[in-house]
């Protein structure tokens, strides 16, 4: 599911895309709202979403996942009411470009796109690209073993952009990426890899793990296939003290414990090192 | 990977209320069409100055936008002029919106193929306009359009997952957030079908008893 974040410009996001220029070039009035105006009409209205586990995901009709529980420690942190909105993907970034929410709750990926349009929180968690095979394969142990082997992405993927780096390292030992077969989401990927479709998917090492998490019995965590990479809270372009105010928010959560907990309790892991800032290189 | 393991009651309880959703808002949308169809092209086939060139722009426009664009445009671009408008209020608008333009372009093809030799004994015979267009042509042309409009509303029906992009949870939206959650996309799509079929078959259904009923009011005349 990360695919769609990390690309502005897949499918969906062209549309989203489209729709947020419209919306800001025609009428020029759409601006997001600054935190001085936040504070006044007394409300922060977020934007989170409904299909990324283990983010934020929908189970038994109510909203959970990592981000849904930073959302409470948040609703108790701020001084006033935090309202929080569900969408898809798709029309997320165009709602806060657009003004008609001040924060993209969700793992956005940073990326040097977004980077344009939108300003980013200090990093949620390490994405950083793995592949997962299916379990007990025991042609794949190693990257070299990747070779040839066919590859399962979700289409228009900032996945996508980063295979160069899985091709720098195969061509180490003479060896190439097979056929790339593209998804339009990640559970229909998953799926073709447990039917021997494919041989491998590529997703960050989260997604992977509570995949495998869900499913030991039929697939494996494999091995990095990119270099670093962060998701993190989107806000629009130049709203300083919005950002700053929630950095302040996740400051507090890392050093009151919370957030390594909560990554514990979600991803299987928490990622210590995180970066204060990131400067996306891709 | 069977249905049962897949998924459990809560998940079906969702699609189910996702069933409303997509029955509701599409049903809105074509109560409002249908008549706001008829009435624009009723407007065209009067040639009424003005709005003879503006509606078969509306029209085009709009069959060339995506439902999806046109969504997203009027749920975030009409807040930046300064009209607040919640999703499902945007979702109703989009969706009428839409199949309006489809309906119009269905109307039209019915108005241009009456007669007018039956519009000429009528107006001999004294009558208004109103009069002629109540009494004479809708029964006829409402016959002849009933299985085009039936069928715009099963596309319209099919359609409507594009609204989701807006935040509205329908059937599509459902089975997605399940498969999300599961792993398993497929149990809940195939349900997400049948209950898209079985919504069709009462449209079709609707339409042969409509058909019938209007057959057996002409025998009765």
């Amino acid at each position: 599911m990360n695919k769609r974040r990390m690309s502005l410009f897949s499918r969906r996001s062209v549309l989203a895309g489209a729709a947020a220029a419209f919306a800001s070039s025609s009428f020029a009035i759409a601006h997001a709202a600054t935190f001085e105006e936040i504070k006044k009409r007394g409300y922060l209205l977020v934007a989170t979403e409904d299909d990324f586990k283990p983010f934020e995901f929908v189970q038994d009709g109510k909203p959970t996942g990592f981000d849904n529980e930073l959302l409470e420690l948040l609703r108790q942190y701020a001084q006033f009411e935090v309202r929080q909105d569900i969408i898809p993907w798709t029309g997320l970034l165009a709602g806060v470009s657009t003004g008609k929410y001040d924060v993209a709750l969700t793992a956005a990926l940073i990326t040097k796109e977004r980077a344009k349009s939108l300003d980013f929180t200090a990093p949620i968690a390490d994405a950083t690209h793995y592949f997962v095979k299916r379990k007990g394969d025991t042609s794949i142990k190693e990257i070299k073993d990747l070779n040839g082997k066919i590859l399962g992405i979700q289409a228009g993927s900032g996945l996508l952009q980063r295979l160069p780096e899985l091709e720098a390292m195969l061509a180490k030992t003479n060896g190439k990426i097979g056929k790339v077969v593209e998804y339009t989401s990640y559970p229909e990927a998953y799926q073709d890899l447990g039917l021997k479709r494919t041989d491998f998917v590529i997703n960050t090492i989260i997604n992977i793990q509570a995949l495998v998490k869900e499913k030991p019995n039929v697939f494996e965590v494999g091995l990095p296939v990119s270099g670093k990479s962060y998701p993190a809270w989107a806000v629009a372009k130049g709203n300083a003290e919005l950002l700053a105010f929630l950095d302040g928010f996740l400051a507090e959560q890392k050093k009151n414990g919370n957030f390594a907990k909560l990554q514990e309790k979600w991803f299987g892991q928490a990622f210590p090192d995180l970066p204060e800032k990131w400067e996306p290189e891709f | 990977m069977s249905t049962a393991d897949a998924m459990t009651a809560a998940d079906l309880l969702s699609l189910l209320q996702g069933t409303v959703v997509t029955v509701a808002l599409s049903v809105s949308g074509i109560a409002i069409g249908v008549p706001a169809g008829l009435a624009l092209a009723l407007l065209l086939w009067r040639r009424v100055p003005l709005l003879r060139h503006i509606i078969p722009l509306y029209v085009s426009i709009i069959r060339a936008t995506p439902l999806v664009t046109l969504g997203l445009l009027i749920y975030f671009a009409l807040p930046a002029m300064g009209l607040q408008i919640g999703p499902v209020t945007a979702a109703v608008v989009t969706l009428a919106i839409n199949t309006t333009a489809f309906n119009c372009e269905i109307w039209r093809a019915g108005l241009i193929d009456f007669p007018r030799d039956q519009i000429e004994s009528a107006q001999a015979f004294g009558m208004s306009w109103p009069h002629i267009v109540w009494r004479i042509m809708l029964p006829q042309v409402v016959r002849t359009c009933l299985p085009a409009l039936v069928n715009e509303m099963t596309l319209l029906l099919k359609g409507s997952p594009a609204i989701a992009v807006i935040g509205i949870v329908d059937v599509t939206r459902a089975a997605v957030r399940i498969g999300a959650n599961t792993y398993e996309p497929l149990p809940p799509f195939l349900v997400a079908t049948a209950i898209y079929a079985g919504i069709v078959f009462v449209f079709v259904r609707m339409q042969r008893w409509l058909e019938a009923f209007s057959l057996r009011d002409e025998a009765e005349t």
